[in-house]
């Protein structure tokens, strides 16, 4: 399953695997806002941000054909709003859409394949994220797995008798009913292996690492290796 | 439809980030609040489960099938301010592990989706729920969920300056319109699944302190999202009817918000202009939140 390669990439060792998920985060965001607001030379800037995804995939020691290949999830849906846009006179937007979109989702590809999921969910956390919401999205991300096997063994079974066509839409329906209560038995059992653990409805998380040098210097040198990038560009186109 | 980074236009996604961020604070603390025994885990697993029933489909018709979205459902089983928790948290998770929807976009996906979707979704239950009408509530609470969030994604697009000829625009309007009457009937279904096996397990909504001011604020909301895409298709028939009126120029001034000039006027380059006033207008996000946030803490802690 996808999350599984992502966990797996994400668990790797390597000079950007180490840097804190802080920084990481805000030189995403950077990317993020600096591709949102660039208009002019777009070619020259997604062709210099597109080498510099790479060079930070092949940093981080990731498949990068595989990472490439996974970021185009996002070109679908840039496809159909192209092609609206190509339809209303603007070919020009289309590709722009289309190149804003693919970059972006490299970037935040990058980010979390780089990045263990507990450290990225602690960073946002020091970083104002309601901790309530990260509890929720780290037993979500947690239970997806389990839940999803779930589905997919009562979706075989139901191929196997035949399908969900032949019994049409109430059988479906059905199944999606049972998984819920399946789900919501799971959570009843979660939750009162929890407290027989000795939960008292507090969380206690690991202090985030500290904020070192090499983080603050990776961020500085990163952040400003992407604004030159645009400086380059301009000059250039 | 989760909006990717690259689609909205700074302001368009910097206010919708302003927007959500505290809205989903607050939510959080209502959730936290509602639930006994602080269920988080209850909260995480039924996020699973929604992302787990996209595997099931539900035959539609001839070649087709659909699935379940599941805001109204979460709505009405969880109660509104949990759903909208576990709908962040699914968009979160989306944006970040399956690169569907984006980071910066995350703001506007959340206020879709998670805010005014599980609320559109959850309000006819909550006034008809008692009511003969609670099959209807239930249908209807599945249609508004994802047409509601429909149309505001593509009153977001059109915003941020995206263009749609007007006939794909009407033709995108009634898919969504199928779409939505296809997730209502698979919400009831489901519903209905759920108390044949689990008879009274989905209490009836309690019926006091009907919220009038959300159900105003979706509807505000929708008429908005109404009124930019009919503004769109026809722009010169807005136009016409503001210089008719004359208010054309007095409109302009008022829509001319200081947001809508973002450039920081000390910077040279019109590129190094754009990319600073985007990195200030995220600073500037983050900021209003902070301050917001604090300013919470303080008056709960009072």
């Amino acid at each position: 399953m996808h999350h599984v390669v992502l966990e797996r990439w994400s668990r790797g060792d390597s000079p950007v695997h180490r840097r804190d998920a802080r920084a990481k985060i805000l030189l995403t965001l950077a990317l993020l806002v600096l591709l949102s607001t660039a208009q002019d030379h777009l070619a020259a800037v997604s062709l210099l941000y597109f080498g510099a995804l790479v060079m930070g995939l092949v940093a981080a020691r990731l498949p990068v054909w595989g990472a490439l290949v996974r970021a185009a999830v996002v070109l679908p849906f840039s496809a159909v709003f192209g092609l609206a846009s190509w339809l209303a006179g603007e070919p020009e937007r289309a590709l722009a859409l289309a190149a804003k979109s693919y970059l972006s989702a490299l970037g935040v590809l990058l980010l979390v394949a780089s990045t263990r999921m507990p450290d990225l969910l602690r960073a946002m956390e020091s970083l104002g994220a309601p901790r309530f919401l990260l509890i929720v999205a780290q037993f979500l991300y947690r239970y997806l797995f389990i839940i999803s096997e779930q589905a997919q063994h009562m979706r075989s079974a139901a191929l196997s008798r035949g399908g969900f066509r032949r019994a049409g839409f109430r059988a479906a329906a059905g199944a999606l009913g049972v998984l819920f209560a399946r789900s919501y038995a799971r959570a009843d059992n979660i939750h009162r292996a929890m407290l027989a653990r000795g939960f008292h409805g507090h969380f206690h998380m690991p202090a985030a690492a500290r904020f070192g040098w090499a983080d603050g210097l990776f961020l500085a040198a990163a952040g400003g290796g992407l604004a030159l990038l645009r400086l380059a560009a301009g000059r250039l186109g | 439809m989760h909006i990717p980074d690259g689609f909205l236009s700074m302001p368009v996604w910097a206010g919708l980030d302003i927007g959500a961020a505290p809205a989903v604070a607050y939510l959080a603390r209502r959730a936290q609040r509602d639930l006994e025994e602080s269920r988080v885990a209850l909260l995480g697993v039924m996020g699973a489960f929604v992302f787990a029933a996209q595997m099931i489909n539900f035959p539609v018709g001839v070649g087709t099938s659909g699935h379940l979205v599941g805001s109204a459902l979460l709505g009405v089983t969880l109660g509104p301010s949990a759903a909208a928790v576990v709908m962040t948290a699914i968009l979160a998770i989306q944006a970040l592990i399956f690169q569907d929807g984006g980071l910066l976009a995350l703001g506007a996906n959340v206020v879709n989706m998670a805010i005014v979707g599980v609320l559109a979704g959850y309000l006819p239950y909550h006034y008809w729920g008692r009511s003969g009408a609670r099959k209807f509530a239930l249908f209807l609470g599945g249609v508004l969920s994802v047409f509601a969030a429909a149309l505001l994604a593509m009153a977001e697009l059109l915003l941020s300056g995206v263009r749609i000829p007007g006939p794909v625009l009407g033709i995108s309007v009634a898919l969504f319109l199928v779409s939505a009457v296809i997730e209502g009937a698979i919400t009831l279904a489901v519903f209905q699944a759920i108390e044949r096996i689990n008879p009274g397990f989905i209490r009836a909504p309690s019926g006091r302190g009907a919220p009038v001011l959300a159900g105003l604020l979706v509807a505000a909301v929708f008429l908005a999202a109404v009124g930019v895409l009919f503004a769109s298709a026809w722009p010169d028939g807005l136009e016409k009817l503001a210089q008719d009126a004359g208010i054309s120029g007095r409109a302009k001034a008022l829509i001319a918000t200081p947001f809508a000039d973002y450039e920081a006027g000390f910077l040279s380059s019109v590129w190094l202009r754009k990319a600073a006033a985007g990195l200030a207008g995220l600073a500037l996000v983050y900021g209003v939140c902070l301050v917001l946030a604090r300013a919470a803490r303080r008056r709960r802690s009072a």
